[in-house]
This record gives C-alpha cells, structure tokens and sequence, in this order.
C-alpha cells in the first residue's frame, strides 16, 4: 500500500480520540492483503453439519441401545458389533481403492452400516456372519450401486435379509439374561438356551408371555438392538431434536401398524394388550425410527414420507399376518425401498407462485 | 406474532456492527466510477480527461429512451483518465476516474425540487428521481424511476423491505435508526407518486430498536405502517416479503406489480426524500465494512467509486489472513478477486472473511438425499433433484422441476451436509436455459 493510504488509515484511528493521544493503540502487526483470493460461488458461509456429524448423530442415537444389548445379552453382542462396524468401514476403503473412488470412510456412513448390521443379528449367530454382511451390504448394495446416497435399498438390510441364507443361524434366539461364549467362533444348539420371540407367540395366537412393559423396556429375546423400544424411542427423540430425521416416517410407520394390529388383533386377548405387544416387539422400533429413515433410499418431501412410512406399516403387517416368517419390518422397508423415486416425482411439494403438482 | 413465511433457514447472524453509529469517510483520494450500476443499457461519460468536477455533476448519461439513470461525480476534482475496468459483478466497463481536490466543491445545477409534495405532479417526480441517478440500493440496482412508471396504475400497496436478512449487514437497520425521517418522508413521495393508500414497513425483529423508533414515527399515519417479520433468511427476498405481509403469491414468472405489489429499499426512500428536498443526486451510500478479518468494523458513509481496499484501511486495516473480499452479504454476495473494486450504487456491504467461514468437509461432494435442500426452499422446490439434472445437462428435466423459479439465495448450499453446491449448479441449468430458449426463439423467427 502506498504513502497516501496509510494517511489515510492513520487519521481514521485518531478520529475516534481526538485530542487524546496517549488512548490510541499501538498499532499491532500489519497484516497484508493476500496476492491471491479465493473468488468461489455463494453462500460463502456454511451450516456447521456435514455427512459426518448426521452419521455420528445417528451412533450416538444407537448407543444406548447397544449398550442395552451387551448388558442383556453377554460381551458377544459386543464382540459382533465391533466385528461388523471394523469389516464394514474395512471393506469401503478397500473396495474404494479397488474402484479408484476417494475413500470416504470418515464420513462414518460405513460404521453406521455396520453398527445397524450387527444390531439386526441375534447374539447366537456364528461370527463370522457379521463379516459377510458387511461384505454384502458395502461392496454388492452400496459400493457397486456408486456409494453414498446412490445405493437403492438400505444396505444394512439388504446385508440382514441376504444373510437368512442362513435361515437356522438368524432365527435362533437366546433368552435375555443368559450368557453365551463370547469369543466361539460358531456356537451349537447345545451351547444355547434357546428362547421363542413374542412375535413367534403371536404368530400361533398366543399373546406372549413378557408383559407389554417387558417389551417397552427390552426385557425379552430378539436381535441385539431391537429389544429395547425405550430406548430406541429416546434416540430417536434425540434424532428429531438434532434435526437428523424428521418425524413423519417414524410416526406414519408405527401409527400405522398400531392401527392394522388393533383393528385386525390376532388371538383372544383383547385387542389393545396385542396391538402394544405388536408395536414393542420386533424390529419395529429400529426399522422405523433408524433403518427407515436412511436418506438415500427414503423420499425426500413430507408428503412422500409419510406414504412411505404407511406403506411400510401396512407390509409389515401383511407379513407378519400371512408371511411364513414372523418378522416383516426388514421386507416391508426394502420393498418400499425400491418405490422411492416414484414416490418423490409423485409428492413433488407445490411449487410457490405455482399450481397444484410442481406444475 | 412476526409475520413469516414456509421454509428458509435460521443463519447465524453476526450483525456486530448493528449498534455502530453511520460514520463519514476521510474524503478519498481518488475515485473510480463505473458506468453501469444499474440494469439496463450502460452510461456513456459525458466529461472527457483533464475536466474539472463537482460534487454531484453528472458523468455519465443515458438516452432518454433507454432503461437506465444518470451518473453523478461522488467528489470535485479533476477527471484523471476513463478506463475499462471490472465491476463487483463481474461485468468490465467504463470507468472515469476522478482525483479528489478535497474542496467538495457542490454543483450548482443540483436544486431542489422547489414545489411542495401537493404541487408537484408524478411525471416531475418521476423525472426527478431519474436525474438523481437513483436505482435500487438493496442489491439488484434497478432504476428507480423505470420502477415507479411500472407500477403506476397496477399496486396498492407499497412495500418497504427493511428484513435485512442478509448475515452481518446492518445498513437498512442503522439508517432507520439514525435516519427515519429521511425514510419516512421519501415513503410519502411514493404514495403520493403512485397514488397508494397503503404502504407497509417490514423489519425482522432481531432490530427492535428500529421498530420502536418507526412505530412511534408512524403512529399518526394512516398510510404507513410498521409490520414485524421473523427474523429467518431468506425473509427480505421480494416473493417471500409479499407473501408474508399480504399473502399474496407472486405466480411463477410474474412480477410483484402483477399481485398488486411494489417494492422498494429504505435506502432508496431515502434518497428520493434527499433528492426532492435538497436536490442531492445520489453519490453516496451506507456500507457495512465487517468479517473476522476486519480490525473495527464499521458503518461508512462511502462517496460511490471509493475502492475496498480505502474502505478496509479506514476500519483499521486487517487482524488475519483473508481468504475472500465479498460484495454484499455472505448469502448472495459476490466474492472479489480484487481488493480494489470500487463501491457501486448497489454495494451494501464488503466482508472480508478467513477461512474459519465455509465448510470444513473432508470429503467430495456427494448428495446423500437427506432432503434438507427441499424443507429449506423458499420456493418450494426440489433442489437438488434440478442440480443434479443441471450436473447431467438434461435442461428438459431441470426445468420441469422448475428451475427458472429459483430466486438463487443458496439456503439448500448453505444446508447441505455433503456439501454439493447446488444453488451454482441450479445457476448453471438456468443460463444454459435461457440460451436455449433464446436459441429457439431466433430459430423459430427465421421460419
């Protein structure tokens, strides 16, 4: 800068104390205008969320329900998390190297997919079917379809419903409370006390033994991190309080099963006492509050959501009622999966200024 | 309860200079001043090298059939050169170059109107307002006059957008402050210009003290009344002001006269009320100097053609290492690549930011379909659906999926987690649109 300038600068400062030289500053180091500025595209300011803080929201969410998980189900559930999450995130970056992609596994959605894994997989199930899964639902599901956001179904349960291959190993539950060999690579129907799932009773008619509060809080047998709807509820709200999910797929998907399970109760029991074990059993509160909600294969307007969800609900009912399994949450999502696209293109919101439609 | 509109984003304010007082510039040494600062057909200089100027002295003119307004010299002194030069915008133009004589010398040409507001009849208004050289102060420099004569006969209401939703600009705010009566007054020209019942005032209440002040103003007026506005990016946009204060909606490829409507910036009453009562053309404006690098930031009364650079050393000069010079807000604000761009008719604000703003993101930009661009848009678009059909080049689908609706203030980029530009791939599919149109247009004339 020139002589002129700095006059300039100079008399701006002593304006503000005039007749008061002993007020004004030092000046402190100059700092110079840079040769080179950077010229981009607006906004110039950013929101402070990237994909990494909505993935690590999504595992904070989950802890609690992990930790619920060990606690009832032994270190095993722990040993097959971990297993999951490290061959997940392991299987991205080599995959990404293999496809000449920046690896991305710091954006956490890799350690999401595995955690979901693992919380979908009874704790019985021989280790090395965390592996496999991971493989599946990274390398086929996600990685092959172009990765993040490009994958059509919900990788995690695609990984779920590949691994029924093993039909024996994923529907063997043990009891809550009973403790199994942690580090087994594969465990024998000796090895465990085998225990049916309320969703099994009510498969027969039979209203299951657990008490509806039982199953709120996740006293009960089941995969890893389904049991307890407590506390999926409570990351969900945390979920919804960090603005990571939006209320209208949780809610369309349980109210509506609440409703189909009460209007159309299976058994003897009165309807209400089935409907609430119907809503706190089984993967529902994972499915719809977690899996569900996964961004790339769910709609992106609010009226699309809640389709979505309702559509979800009602499949899920379908197969739990007529299905020759008694679960459908993981069928019923990766069936609504594949509708996705048609579903935004159809709830296009309506245009401001515009007519119905986005015309 | 604050008038609103659905979607937008909550910003991060950073209005630190919205209790800094409106101070006068240490008179600059040289200035450079462009001859397009409004839209429509450029001014062509009408001094030549060697000439001497004052304050206010037109230098620049447009035909009289031509969109457009007048230029004025913002100092006296002598024209040292007339160069083409680049604007803020992007746009290189002329540029007549002015060596200040610190005499502020006035011109005696400049005289007030001399009838009162009864007296005097619209087309005097109108061409009063056009010899000031006024055009919109808010951003998109639209000739004034050429605004007025639109709306004569079609609104009836007046909207005065003092939302200021932009981060870190306060110059509406310190002006309505300091200055309500300049504003107030140039409000009442507008009514009596247009022949309106009705104008509203809408602030967003993060500026209580403004409301208070105009409130108070206002309260005998029939006519003008102070609506609050929820303080929610993009809340000073046109469409979505008239929305919240009317409920009406400007339909898709209309304008704000068409429902009725006409809008006009504080700064721009302002001056209309300075031009009809002093006869003061317009060579001077309100700019927020501010942004983590600046020393002190400031309010500055800034003669026009005033380089940035000028501007950054009268406010202490820089405490860190910028990365970018941006011209206006940070929202919709052009990033400069040379600090010494001059200050135009349109420029509120120069931020000068470090790196610490912008995102952080360690990977390549990738949608993740989380859908936080559609819940944000103003207009109720799909964002990113239009910019990743703009990213394909399918023009068809982007504009289907309404991509000529979108008013470009850049909540989806500034929302997005995986940190895709959007709002500049949907600006992308918009030009390549509008060529296309054009193209066919001429192709179909031929025939």
């Amino acid at each position: 800068m020139d002589n002129n300038q700095k006059i300039i600068a100079k008399s701006a400062d002593t304006a503000q104390t005039p007749g008061n030289p002993q007020n004004i500053k030092p000046e402190r180091k100059r700092i110079e205008m840079p040769k080179r500025l950077t010229v981009s595209p607006s906004p110039h300011i950013k929101s402070p969320e990237t994909t990494t803080t909505v993935m690590l929201d999504v595992i904070l969410a989950l802890v609690p329900a992990l930790v619920w998980g060990v606690y009832i189900f032994g270190w095993r559930a722990l040993a097959i998390t971990l297993l999951s999450v490290a061959t997940a995130v392991g299987f991205e970056a080599a995959s990404q190297k293999l496809l000449h992609r920046p690896v991305t596994v710091r954006d956490l959605s890799a350690a999401v997919t595995g955690l979901l894994i693992a919380l979908n997989l009874p704790v019985s199930v021989p280790l090395w079917m965390p592996v496999i899964g991971s493989f599946f639902a990274i390398v086929v599901v996600k990685q092959l379809f172009g990765g993040i956001g490009k994958n059509f179904v919900n990788p995690a349960l695609a990984a779920r419903v590949f691994l029924f291959s093993w039909a024996g190993e994923m529907t063997r539950f043990t009891a809550p409370g009973e403790r199994v060999n942690s580090l087994a690579i594969t465990l024998g129907d000796a090895d465990i006390v085998a225990s049916a799932t309320p969703l099994a009773s009510l498969k027969t008619g039979i209203l299951p033994e657990s008490s509806a509060l039982d199953l709120f809080v996740g006293d009960t047998a089941g995969c890893i991190g389904e049991v307890s709807a407590l506390l999926l509820v409570a990351g969900g709200i945390y979920l919804l309080a960090r603005r990571t999910i939006t209320w209208h797929i949780p809610t369309a998907y349980i109210a509506t099963v609440a409703l189909l399970t009460l209007v159309f109760a299976r058994g003897d029991a009165p309807a209400l006492d089935v409907m609430l074990r119907e809503v706190f059993a089984g993967g529902l509160m994972l499915g719809a509050i977690y899996m569900a909600t996964d961004y790339s294969t769910s709609p992106v307007t609010p009226r699309g959501r809640l389709l979505f969800g309702a559509g979800c609900g009602v499949i899920t009912v379908l197969i739990r009622y007529f299905g020759s399994y008694p679960e459908g949450v993981s069928f019923a999502i990766l069936i609504m999966n594949t509708l996705v696209w048609y579903i935004d293109k159809a709830t296009m919101p309506r245009r401001f200024g515009g007519k119905a439609n986005g015309k | 309860m604050a008038y609103t509109f659905k979607g937008g984003i909550h910003v991060e304010e950073h209005k630190n200079t919205s209790r800094r007082r409106i101070e006068p510039t240490v008179p600059p040494k040289t200035v450079a001043i462009p001859m397009v600062q409004h839209i429509g057909a450029p001014a062509t200089p009408c001094v030549k090298k060697g000439d001497h100027v004052t304050v206010g002295q037109k230098i620049g003119v447009v035909p009289e059939t031509a969109l457009g307004c007048p230029i004025h010299s913002s100092v006296s002194g002598t024209v040292v050169d007339i160069v083409k030069k680049q604007i803020p915008s992007g746009a290189i133009v002329e540029h007549v170059i002015i060596e200040n004589d610190m005499r502020n010398e006035k011109c005696p040409d400049n005289r007030p109107a001399g009838k009162s507001l009864q007296e005097i009849t619209t087309e005097e208004i109108i061409e009063l307002v056009r010899e000031a050289g006024i055009s919109g102060m808010g951003g998109a420099a639209f000739p004034t006059y050429a605004k007025i004569k639109s709306a004569l006969g079609k609104v009836d209401k007046i909207i005065i957008n003092c939302a200021e939703c932009e981060p870190f600009i306060t110059v509406n705010h310190r002006l309505l402050v300091e200055q309500p009566s300049t504003v107030i007054n140039g409000i009442k020209i507008l009514l009596k210009t247009l022949g309106v019942k009705e104008a509203y005032i809408g602030i967003e209440d993060n500026k209580p003290d403004a409301i208070k002040i105009l409130t108070r103003l206002t309260a005998k007026s029939k006519m003008i009344s102070v609506k609050t506005v929820k303080t929610k990016y993009p809340q000073g946009d046109e469409r979505q002001l008239i929305y919240a204060l009317t409920g009406r909606e400007v339909p898709t490829g209309k304008l704000p006269a068409d429902v009725g409507c006409v809008i006009f910036n504080p700064e721009t009453c302002s001056s209309i009320y300075k031009a009809f009562a002093y006869g003061t053309p317009l060579t001077s404006r309100i700019v927020t100097v501010d942004g983590d690098c600046i020393r002190r930031p400031k309010n500055l009364l800034v003669p026009i053609g005033t380089s940035f650079a000028d501007l950054i050393e009268l406010c202490g000069g820089l405490v860190k290492e910028p990365k970018k010079i941006i011209s206006g807000g940070p929202m919709m604000g052009a990033a400069q690549w040379d600090p010494t761009m001059p200050i135009t008719k349109s420029t509120s604000a120069i931020l000068v930011l470090s790196d610490k703003f912008g995102r952080k993101n360690n990977v390549a930009p990738v949608c993740i379909h989380c859908g936080r661009c559609i819940n944000n848009c103003p207009m109720h678009l799909m964002p990113m659906y239009i910019a990743q059909f703009s990213m394909v080049n399918d023009l068809e689908s982007a504009d289907k999926y309404g991509a000529m609706s979108c008013v470009e203030c850049g909540s989806c980029s500034y929302n997005c987690p995986g940190g895709v530009e959007i709002v500049q791939h949907i600006r992308v599919a918009k030009a390549a649109i509008r060529t296309e149109k054009s193209r066919l247009a001429a192709l179909n004339e031929k025939k």
